[in-house]
Protein backbone atom coordinates (compact mmCIF):
# COMPACT_ATOMS: atom_id res chain seq x y z
CA UNK A 1 0.00 0.00 0.00
CA UNK A 2 3.04 2.21 1.08
CA UNK A 3 5.06 1.52 -2.10
CA UNK A 4 2.09 2.29 -4.60
CA UNK A 5 1.49 5.63 -2.29
CA UNK A 6 4.80 6.40 -3.56
CA UNK A 7 5.08 5.15 -6.76
CA UNK A 8 1.96 6.95 -7.25
CA UNK A 9 3.27 10.83 -6.37
CA UNK A 10 6.69 10.18 -7.97
CA UNK A 11 4.95 9.38 -10.85
CA UNK A 12 2.76 12.48 -10.53
CA UNK A 13 5.57 15.03 -9.38
CA UNK A 14 7.05 13.76 -13.40
CA UNK A 15 4.20 14.33 -14.64
CA UNK A 16 3.47 17.72 -13.62
CA UNK A 17 6.45 19.20 -15.10
CA UNK A 18 6.23 18.08 -18.07
CA UNK A 19 2.96 20.24 -18.59
CA UNK A 20 3.81 23.60 -20.07
CA UNK A 21 2.85 27.07 -18.06
CA UNK A 22 2.17 30.04 -20.50
CA UNK A 23 5.39 32.61 -20.72
CA UNK A 24 4.83 35.75 -19.92
CA UNK A 25 6.44 38.76 -21.77
CA UNK A 26 7.13 42.28 -20.00
CA UNK A 27 7.22 45.29 -21.94
CA UNK A 28 6.86 49.00 -21.76
CA UNK A 29 3.47 50.58 -22.24
CA UNK A 30 4.71 53.87 -23.77
CA UNK A 31 7.99 55.11 -24.43
CA UNK A 32 9.00 59.07 -24.59
CA UNK A 33 11.61 59.92 -26.97
CA UNK A 34 13.26 63.30 -28.48
CA UNK A 35 14.28 63.36 -32.18
CA UNK A 36 17.10 62.30 -33.36
CA UNK A 37 18.18 60.20 -30.15
CA UNK A 38 18.07 56.72 -29.09
CA UNK A 39 15.31 55.07 -27.46
CA UNK A 40 16.22 51.76 -25.75
CA UNK A 41 12.97 49.53 -26.02
CA UNK A 42 13.31 46.58 -23.18
CA UNK A 43 11.91 43.23 -23.24
CA UNK A 44 11.83 40.79 -20.33
CA UNK A 45 9.87 37.10 -19.95
CA UNK A 46 8.97 35.31 -17.04
CA UNK A 47 8.73 31.56 -17.75
CA UNK A 48 8.86 28.48 -14.85
CA UNK A 49 11.60 27.10 -16.78
CA UNK A 50 14.90 27.75 -17.00
CA UNK A 51 16.34 29.70 -19.79
CA UNK A 52 16.96 27.30 -22.61
CA UNK A 53 19.68 27.70 -24.97
CA UNK A 54 16.68 27.68 -28.12
CA UNK A 55 15.22 31.14 -26.43
CA UNK A 56 13.80 33.66 -29.39
CA UNK A 57 13.08 36.96 -29.51
CA UNK A 58 11.50 38.76 -32.15
CA UNK A 59 10.92 42.75 -32.33
CA UNK A 60 7.87 43.38 -35.12
CA UNK A 61 7.07 47.24 -36.23
CA UNK A 62 3.44 48.34 -37.01
CA UNK A 63 3.84 52.26 -37.74
CA UNK A 64 0.82 54.31 -36.25
CA UNK A 65 -2.47 54.12 -38.81
CA UNK A 66 -1.56 50.74 -40.65
CA UNK A 67 -2.48 47.14 -40.06
CA UNK A 68 0.38 45.74 -41.18
CA UNK A 69 3.49 44.71 -39.29
CA UNK A 70 7.13 43.99 -40.52
CA UNK A 71 9.54 41.97 -38.97
CA UNK A 72 12.86 44.16 -37.73
CA UNK A 73 14.94 42.07 -35.33
CA UNK A 74 15.22 38.07 -34.08
CA UNK A 75 17.33 36.59 -31.60
CA UNK A 76 17.72 32.70 -32.08
CA UNK A 77 20.52 30.28 -31.63
CA UNK A 78 22.87 32.62 -30.17
CA UNK A 79 22.48 35.34 -33.04
CA UNK A 80 20.75 38.61 -33.35
CA UNK A 81 19.66 39.53 -36.49
CA UNK A 82 18.92 43.08 -37.04
CA UNK A 83 17.13 44.68 -39.73
CA UNK A 84 19.08 45.39 -43.24
CA UNK A 85 16.46 46.54 -45.66
CA UNK A 86 13.52 47.73 -43.82
CA UNK A 87 13.10 51.07 -42.45
CA UNK A 88 15.12 50.28 -39.87
CA UNK A 89 18.08 49.34 -41.58
CA UNK A 90 21.37 50.02 -39.75
CA UNK A 91 19.69 51.42 -36.60
CA UNK A 92 19.08 48.40 -34.55
CA UNK A 93 21.53 46.81 -31.88
CA UNK A 94 20.49 44.34 -29.82
CA UNK A 95 21.61 45.25 -26.20
CA UNK A 96 19.73 42.45 -24.20
CA UNK A 97 21.29 39.81 -22.50
CA UNK A 98 19.27 36.30 -23.44
CA UNK A 99 21.11 34.75 -20.33
CA UNK A 100 19.16 37.03 -18.01
CA UNK A 101 16.04 37.17 -20.05
CA UNK A 102 16.17 40.23 -21.44
CA UNK A 103 15.79 40.86 -25.10
CA UNK A 104 15.90 44.78 -25.54
CA UNK A 105 16.75 46.40 -28.43
CA UNK A 106 18.19 49.76 -29.03
CA UNK A 107 16.80 52.20 -31.96
CA UNK A 108 18.98 55.15 -33.15
CA UNK A 109 18.66 58.50 -34.31
CA UNK A 110 14.59 58.49 -34.39
CA UNK A 111 12.28 60.13 -36.73
CA UNK A 112 8.58 61.27 -36.86
CA UNK A 113 8.16 58.25 -39.21
CA UNK A 114 9.30 55.91 -35.97
CA UNK A 115 6.14 56.81 -34.70
CA UNK A 116 4.27 53.23 -34.49
CA UNK A 117 3.82 50.09 -32.02
CA UNK A 118 6.69 47.82 -31.19
CA UNK A 119 5.59 44.16 -29.90
CA UNK A 120 8.05 41.67 -28.62
CA UNK A 121 7.35 38.07 -28.50
CA UNK A 122 9.62 35.48 -26.56
CA UNK A 123 9.83 32.15 -26.81
CA UNK A 124 11.08 29.77 -24.01
CA UNK A 125 11.45 26.18 -25.29
CA UNK A 126 9.19 24.33 -24.39
CA UNK A 127 7.16 27.30 -22.84
CA UNK A 128 5.95 28.76 -26.39
CA UNK A 129 2.54 29.68 -25.65
CA UNK A 130 2.28 33.52 -24.56
CA UNK A 131 1.34 36.49 -25.47
CA UNK A 132 3.47 38.96 -27.40
CA UNK A 133 3.54 42.27 -25.40
CA UNK A 134 3.59 46.04 -27.26
CA UNK A 135 5.05 49.15 -26.23
CA UNK A 136 4.01 52.10 -27.50
CA UNK A 137 6.65 54.64 -29.51
CA UNK A 138 5.99 58.44 -29.43
CA UNK A 139 8.70 60.87 -31.00
CA UNK A 140 8.74 64.27 -29.92
CA UNK A 141 10.12 67.88 -30.55
CA UNK A 142 10.40 68.86 -27.41
CA UNK A 143 10.39 66.55 -24.32
CA UNK A 144 6.56 66.61 -22.78
CA UNK A 145 5.33 66.60 -19.68
CA UNK A 146 5.74 63.01 -18.48
CA UNK A 147 2.58 61.22 -16.72
CA UNK A 148 2.26 61.77 -12.95
CA UNK A 149 5.04 64.83 -12.59
CA UNK A 150 2.68 67.63 -12.00
CA UNK A 151 0.17 65.62 -9.99
CA UNK A 152 3.06 64.29 -7.60
CA UNK A 153 4.41 67.74 -7.05
CA UNK A 154 0.89 69.02 -6.55
CA UNK A 155 0.82 66.77 -3.89
CA UNK A 156 3.85 66.80 -2.49
CA UNK A 157 4.29 70.86 -2.43
CA UNK A 158 0.28 71.52 -0.76
CA UNK A 159 1.42 68.49 1.96
CA UNK A 160 5.06 70.06 2.74
CA UNK A 161 3.52 73.65 2.84
CA UNK A 162 1.05 72.36 5.51
CA UNK A 163 3.49 70.39 7.46
CA UNK A 164 5.36 73.28 7.84
CA UNK A 165 2.75 75.51 8.44
CA UNK A 166 1.73 73.21 11.62
CA UNK A 167 5.75 72.86 12.71
CA UNK A 168 6.30 76.57 12.35
CA UNK A 169 3.00 76.84 14.59
CA UNK A 170 3.97 74.84 17.42
CA UNK A 171 7.64 76.24 17.58
CA UNK A 172 6.10 79.30 17.63
CA UNK A 173 3.72 78.22 20.26
CA UNK A 174 6.75 76.84 21.99
CA UNK A 175 9.15 79.34 21.69
CA UNK A 176 6.38 81.87 22.54
CA UNK A 177 6.12 79.95 26.15
CA UNK A 178 9.32 79.89 26.84
CA UNK A 179 9.91 83.26 26.46
CA UNK A 180 7.37 84.15 28.51
CA UNK A 181 8.07 81.51 31.08
CA UNK A 182 11.41 82.72 31.45
CA UNK A 183 10.58 86.35 31.95
CA UNK A 184 7.93 85.66 34.27
CA UNK A 185 10.77 83.22 36.14
CA UNK A 186 13.27 86.78 36.43
CA UNK A 187 10.24 88.76 37.46
CA UNK A 188 9.08 86.08 40.20
CA UNK A 189 12.42 85.11 41.42
CA UNK A 190 13.09 89.11 41.80
CA UNK A 191 9.36 89.25 43.77
CA UNK A 192 10.41 86.27 45.58
CA UNK A 193 12.97 87.39 47.04
CA UNK A 194 11.71 90.97 47.87
CA UNK A 195 9.15 88.96 49.16
CA UNK A 196 11.61 87.18 51.94
CA UNK A 197 13.64 90.06 52.17
CA UNK A 198 10.41 92.16 53.03
CA UNK A 199 9.48 89.12 55.35
CA UNK A 200 12.58 89.19 56.76
CA UNK B 1 -24.15 64.49 23.27
CA UNK B 2 -23.28 60.84 22.39
CA UNK B 3 -26.26 60.98 19.45
CA UNK B 4 -24.74 64.45 18.10
CA UNK B 5 -20.92 62.95 18.11
CA UNK B 6 -21.96 59.88 16.29
CA UNK B 7 -24.03 61.72 13.88
CA UNK B 8 -20.37 64.10 12.93
CA UNK B 9 -18.70 61.29 12.51
CA UNK B 10 -20.64 59.02 10.26
CA UNK B 11 -21.22 62.43 8.25
CA UNK B 12 -17.63 63.01 8.04
CA UNK B 13 -17.20 59.16 7.18
CA UNK B 14 -19.62 59.28 4.57
CA UNK B 15 -17.83 62.88 2.79
CA UNK B 16 -14.47 60.59 3.20
CA UNK B 17 -16.17 57.36 1.40
CA UNK B 18 -17.67 59.42 -1.45
CA UNK B 19 -14.44 60.91 -2.30
CA UNK B 20 -12.49 57.78 -1.88
CA UNK B 21 -15.19 56.66 -4.54
CA UNK B 22 -14.94 59.29 -6.83
CA UNK B 23 -11.36 59.21 -6.93
CA UNK B 24 -10.75 55.42 -8.00
CA UNK B 25 -13.68 54.66 -9.93
CA UNK B 26 -13.17 56.05 -13.40
CA UNK B 27 -16.78 57.03 -14.09
CA UNK B 28 -16.42 60.61 -14.70
CA UNK B 29 -16.88 60.84 -18.11
CA UNK B 30 -19.80 58.41 -20.02
CA UNK B 31 -19.79 57.77 -23.59
CA UNK B 32 -22.70 55.82 -24.90
CA UNK B 33 -22.74 55.62 -28.51
CA UNK B 34 -25.46 53.63 -30.14
CA UNK B 35 -24.12 49.80 -31.30
CA UNK B 36 -20.90 49.93 -29.62
CA UNK B 37 -19.89 49.46 -26.01
CA UNK B 38 -20.39 52.00 -23.26
CA UNK B 39 -17.01 53.69 -22.74
CA UNK B 40 -16.36 54.88 -18.97
CA UNK B 41 -13.14 57.48 -18.87
CA UNK B 42 -11.49 59.64 -16.48
CA UNK B 43 -9.58 59.92 -13.89
CA UNK B 44 -7.21 57.37 -14.77
CA UNK B 45 -8.34 54.87 -17.48
CA UNK B 46 -10.86 54.71 -19.66
CA UNK B 47 -12.19 51.13 -20.03
CA UNK B 48 -15.20 49.81 -22.43
CA UNK B 49 -14.41 45.64 -21.94
CA UNK B 50 -10.63 46.72 -21.91
CA UNK B 51 -9.25 49.61 -19.50
CA UNK B 52 -6.43 52.15 -21.53
CA UNK B 53 -4.37 54.50 -19.39
CA UNK B 54 -5.93 57.61 -19.94
CA UNK B 55 -3.48 59.89 -22.50
CA UNK B 56 -2.33 62.17 -19.83
CA UNK B 57 1.22 62.40 -20.83
CA UNK B 58 2.36 63.74 -24.15
CA UNK B 59 0.21 66.74 -24.60
CA UNK B 60 0.06 70.16 -22.78
CA UNK B 61 -3.22 69.89 -21.85
CA UNK B 62 -2.66 66.95 -19.56
CA UNK B 63 -1.62 69.53 -17.17
CA UNK B 64 -5.60 70.07 -16.43
CA UNK B 65 -5.80 66.64 -16.10
CA UNK B 66 -3.11 65.97 -13.38
CA UNK B 67 -4.61 68.77 -11.58
CA UNK B 68 -7.54 67.35 -10.97
CA UNK B 69 -5.76 64.09 -10.12
CA UNK B 70 -3.76 66.16 -7.73
CA UNK B 71 -5.92 67.99 -6.05
CA UNK B 72 -8.80 65.00 -5.56
CA UNK B 73 -6.04 62.66 -3.79
CA UNK B 74 -5.00 65.80 -1.88
CA UNK B 75 -8.81 66.03 -0.81
CA UNK B 76 -9.18 62.18 -0.22
CA UNK B 77 -5.96 62.74 2.04
CA UNK B 78 -6.73 66.09 3.87
CA UNK B 79 -10.27 64.34 4.76
CA UNK B 80 -8.46 60.81 6.23
CA UNK B 81 -6.25 63.13 8.13
CA UNK B 82 -8.82 65.50 9.84
CA UNK B 83 -10.94 62.46 10.69
CA UNK B 84 -7.25 61.33 12.95
CA UNK B 85 -7.25 64.81 14.02
CA UNK B 86 -10.85 65.11 15.31
CA UNK B 87 -10.57 61.70 17.07
CA UNK B 88 -6.93 63.22 18.79
CA UNK B 89 -8.85 66.57 19.43
CA UNK B 90 -11.60 64.70 21.10
CA UNK B 91 -9.26 63.61 23.70
CA UNK B 92 -6.60 66.49 24.01
CA UNK B 93 -9.12 69.23 23.81
CA UNK B 94 -9.98 71.29 26.96
CA UNK B 95 -13.64 71.32 27.67
CA UNK B 96 -15.32 74.45 26.04
CA UNK B 97 -12.48 75.16 23.16
CA UNK B 98 -13.36 74.54 19.35
CA UNK B 99 -12.39 71.98 17.01
CA UNK B 100 -10.00 74.26 15.22
CA UNK B 101 -7.25 71.92 13.93
CA UNK B 102 -10.14 69.55 12.54
CA UNK B 103 -12.50 72.26 10.58
CA UNK B 104 -9.13 74.31 8.93
CA UNK B 105 -8.10 70.46 7.80
CA UNK B 106 -11.63 69.96 6.91
CA UNK B 107 -12.20 73.08 4.93
CA UNK B 108 -9.35 72.78 3.21
CA UNK B 109 -10.63 69.34 1.85
CA UNK B 110 -13.56 71.45 0.48
CA UNK B 111 -11.79 73.51 -1.68
CA UNK B 112 -9.59 70.65 -2.85
CA UNK B 113 -12.78 69.11 -4.14
CA UNK B 114 -14.27 72.07 -5.46
CA UNK B 115 -11.08 72.80 -7.56
CA UNK B 116 -10.90 69.59 -9.04
CA UNK B 117 -14.40 69.25 -10.09
CA UNK B 118 -14.65 72.71 -11.30
CA UNK B 119 -11.50 72.47 -13.54
CA UNK B 120 -12.88 69.28 -14.78
CA UNK B 121 -16.08 71.09 -15.59
CA UNK B 122 -14.28 73.83 -17.44
CA UNK B 123 -11.37 72.15 -18.99
CA UNK B 124 -12.38 68.80 -20.01
CA UNK B 125 -12.75 69.04 -23.77
CA UNK B 126 -9.11 69.88 -23.64
CA UNK B 127 -7.78 66.49 -22.65
CA UNK B 128 -10.21 64.62 -24.16
CA UNK B 129 -9.61 62.30 -27.06
CA UNK B 130 -11.35 62.77 -30.76
CA UNK B 131 -13.51 59.80 -29.60
CA UNK B 132 -14.20 60.70 -26.04
CA UNK B 133 -15.86 64.01 -27.05
CA UNK B 134 -19.36 63.14 -27.07
CA UNK B 135 -20.82 61.94 -23.73
CA UNK B 136 -22.32 62.50 -20.21
CA UNK B 137 -21.08 63.22 -17.07
CA UNK B 138 -20.91 60.33 -14.90
CA UNK B 139 -21.57 58.94 -11.34
CA UNK B 140 -18.12 59.62 -9.66
CA UNK B 141 -18.85 63.39 -11.44
CA UNK B 142 -21.55 63.52 -9.69
CA UNK B 143 -20.19 62.20 -6.27
CA UNK B 144 -17.23 64.64 -6.53
CA UNK B 145 -19.69 67.25 -6.94
CA UNK B 146 -21.55 66.37 -3.70
CA UNK B 147 -18.94 65.21 -1.50
CA UNK B 148 -17.43 69.40 -1.77
CA UNK B 149 -21.09 70.58 -0.01
CA UNK B 150 -20.55 67.45 2.71
CA UNK B 151 -16.88 68.44 3.34
CA UNK B 152 -18.08 72.05 4.00
CA UNK B 153 -20.84 71.31 5.84
CA UNK B 154 -18.61 68.96 8.43
CA UNK B 155 -15.89 71.82 8.14
CA UNK B 156 -18.41 74.28 9.32
CA UNK B 157 -19.47 71.92 11.93
CA UNK B 158 -16.47 71.55 13.42
CA UNK B 159 -16.41 75.56 13.89
CA UNK B 160 -18.93 75.41 15.45
CA UNK B 161 -18.88 72.50 17.63
CA UNK B 162 -17.31 72.99 21.49
CA UNK B 163 -16.12 70.15 23.58
CA UNK B 164 -18.40 69.28 26.14
CA UNK B 165 -18.14 66.28 28.58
Amino acid sequence: MLTFVALASVLLLGIVPEQTEAISIYTGWERHALLGSDVRLSCSFFSWRGTSDDVTFSWTYRPDGSRDSISIFHYTSGQAYVDNKGPFRDRVEFVGNPGKRDGSILIKNLDYNDNGTFTCDAKNPPDIVGRPSSVRLLVFETVPIQAGVITGAIIGVVLGLLVLIVVIYYLMRFLVARRVFSLSVSKQGKKKREGTQARQ
Amino acid sequence: MLIILAFIILFHLAAAILLFVATIHNAWWVVSQAGRDVIYADLWYSCNSTCFPVENSHTVDAAYLQTIQATMILATILCCVSFFVFILQLFKLQQGERFLFTAIIQLLAALCVMIAASVYTAQKNSFHLANLREGTYGSSYILAWISFPMTLMSGLMYLVLRKRK
